[in-house]
């Protein structure tokens, strides 16, 4: 496949969430719609990748029932269940408009996009002028660095590098309060935006040793809140009764 | 402790993931360990951690060993899987099963946290390791995987230095694509049916055992023309059962299982390789 033509840098976008969005706020679509007016295409198409969850059908599901009756058409690749995906991958992600990315594990994230050459795709997406947005491991992944629990402490890790810095609380980077977005313009921070009032937004510098913060004022999004629930994977429930009776039959061995 | 033999039992489709009676084949891999209740440990990472085969594989094997498993995903939700040290408790189990899934995203994951270094460890000291699906492919050279789209070689951690095809029997293609691909340079190798087992004791075959009565195995490798195809002999575990299953039904129950699988989420088909 010849590779998409690339736009300007000011026209590329991503839309970078400390937490929010569908699964986050069932009841708060405000910024899931800011998303979809990202994009200059009236019925967009938004391709959601949940792999930094393992592709739970909890976060599908939050993904369909937030865009199903939205002006767009939703969809979603999952890495671990590509049998029901019939197009190849890059056909998909470069036919895309949006691309939301999930929150989970960083390093699974990136780990597994690079297993199936995805990394460099969202690239080529980005050069081409497709939106890019996510939350959390979703949002961290565009930067040059981020934190990963999943290996239990946090710890630093790189990202795809798009953007400078990290979205981290630590230093040269951003720290978001749920509910808040960063919108970049290429490299340039545009715009930041809130679903909830009191959200807040930091920018930390390490100049000449001390952390300099900022605090940025994020403009409140206006709409009605309303949406659909994203529904709880009863599967959880069940393994942590499993889990508990597990540790009952254990015994002492603990 | 005496120093035990690497094994691996690599499973072309079978096990409490996907058969009803899968009990066998699970029975066979148990009984190599030696151990009156074995610590069996479950990967479940190439389903993406899919909270139903984590739970199905407990009600497995809870009631007759210490079971565990280790979770690369959901570390903080207080599911109760493994949290600290992987290597430690990897290397301390009788047995490591890998379930099936996506080999690709498994092998992605596994690499970004370590675990091919740890589990080619557990393997040089005596841990058995096992799976069905990507479970088996994984251990191999390299592996024919035909989840998505055209069928692909794939690169395994390369503790077996063969080649691998497994759910030789579920779709015509698979053969014909196994055979073409090593033609054409993929090294030789092994090929299982759904629910027939291959054990390796080092890097050498030591038996081939099906929870079915027609369960087929093969070795395939380059020839002049083509590739040569050579059956294994394939032991049925269930010979000694009082009442021998009809394959047919064998094969029917089989299919149930694995539509049972589609319908719980665990990745509508994680016998997909």
């Amino acid at each position: 496949m010849s590779s998409a033509a690339a736009v300007d840098v000011e026209e590329r976008r991503i839309f970078a969430m400390g937490g929010g969005g569908f699964t986050m706020e069932p009841n708060n679509p405000l910024l899931d719609d800011f998303v979809l007016g990202l994009s200059p295409v009236k019925e967009p198409h938004v391709l959601f990748l949940p792999t930094a969850s393992g592709d739970t059908t909890a976060q599908i599901n939050a993904f369909r029932s937030r865009f199903h009756d939205r002006t767009c058409v939703p969809e979603h690749v999952s890495l671990f269940r590509l049998q029901d995906t019939k197009r190849p991958l890059a056909e998909i992600v470069l036919e895309a408009d949006i691309i939301y990315v999930g929150g989970g594990s960083m390093r699974n994230l990136l780990a597994i996009w690079q297993a199936h050459g995805l990394d460099r795709l969202l690239v080529e997406a980005w050069e081409a002028g497709t939106v890019l947005a996510g939350l959390s491991a979703g949002a961290m992944c565009w930067f040059q660095g981020g934190v990963t629990r999943s290996s239990g402490p946090p710890e630093p890790i790189s990202g795809l590098g798009l953007l400078e810095g990290s979205l981290t609380v630590h230093a040269d980077g951003w720290a978001l309060d749920d509910g808040v977005g960063l919108l970049f313009a290429g490299r340039r921070l545009e715009r930041v935006v809130s679903s909830r009032p009191g959200a807040g937004a930091q920018r930390v510098d390490a100049i000449a040793g001390e952390l300099v913060r900022h605090r940025l004022e994020p403009e409140l999004l206006e709409g009605q809140s309303h949406g659909a629930l994203g529904g709880i994977d009863e599967a959880v429930e069940e393994l942590r009764r499993v889990q508990r009776l597990r540790r009952g039959m254990a015994g002492g061995r603990g | 402790m005496r120093p035990r033999t690497p094994q691996i039992v690599a499973l072309g489709g079978g096990g409490f993931s996907m058969e009803k009676e899968g009990s066998l084949l699970d029975e066979y891999v148990l009984s190599l360990t030696d151990a009156s209740r074995p610590r069996v440990c479950f990967l479940p990472t190439a389903s993406g951690d899919a909270d139903h085969y984590v739970v199905r594989f407990y009600r497995r094997f809870s009631p007759s060993c210490d079971a565990s498993h280790l979770s690369l995903f959901r570390r903080d939700q207080g599911t109760g899987g493994v949290e600290d040290d992987f290597a430690t408790h990897l290397l301390a189990q009788d047995l490591i099963y890998v379930g099936g899934g996506n080999v690709v995203s498994m092998l992605g994951a596994w690499r970004a946290h370590g675990l091919d270094a740890i589990l080619r460890k557990a393997w040089r000291k005596g841990v058995i390791l096992c799976g069905p699906s990507a479970g088996s492919l994984c251990w191999f050279e390299e592996a024919l995987s035909a989840f998505h789209g055209a069928p692909r070689s794939v690169k395994g951690l390369g503790l077996l230095p063969y080649s691998n095809c497994v759910h030789y029997d579920a779709e015509p293609a698979r053969r014909e694509e196994y055979h073409r691909f090593v033609g054409d340079g993929m090294r030789p190798g092994f090929a299982a049916e759904d629910g027939v087992a291959l054990h390796f004791r080092h890097t050498r075959l030591a038996a081939a055992v099906s929870s079915r009565p027609d369960g087929r195995a093969f070795r395939v490798k380059p020839a002049r023309d083509g590739v040569v195809e050579t059956p294994l002999h394939v032991d049925y575990l269930g010979a000694d059962l009082e009442v021998p299953v009809p394959s047919s039904q064998s094969a029917d129950t089989a299919a149930c299982a694995r539509n049972d699988i589609a319908s719980e989420s665990i990745g509508q088909e994680p016998v997909a390789a």
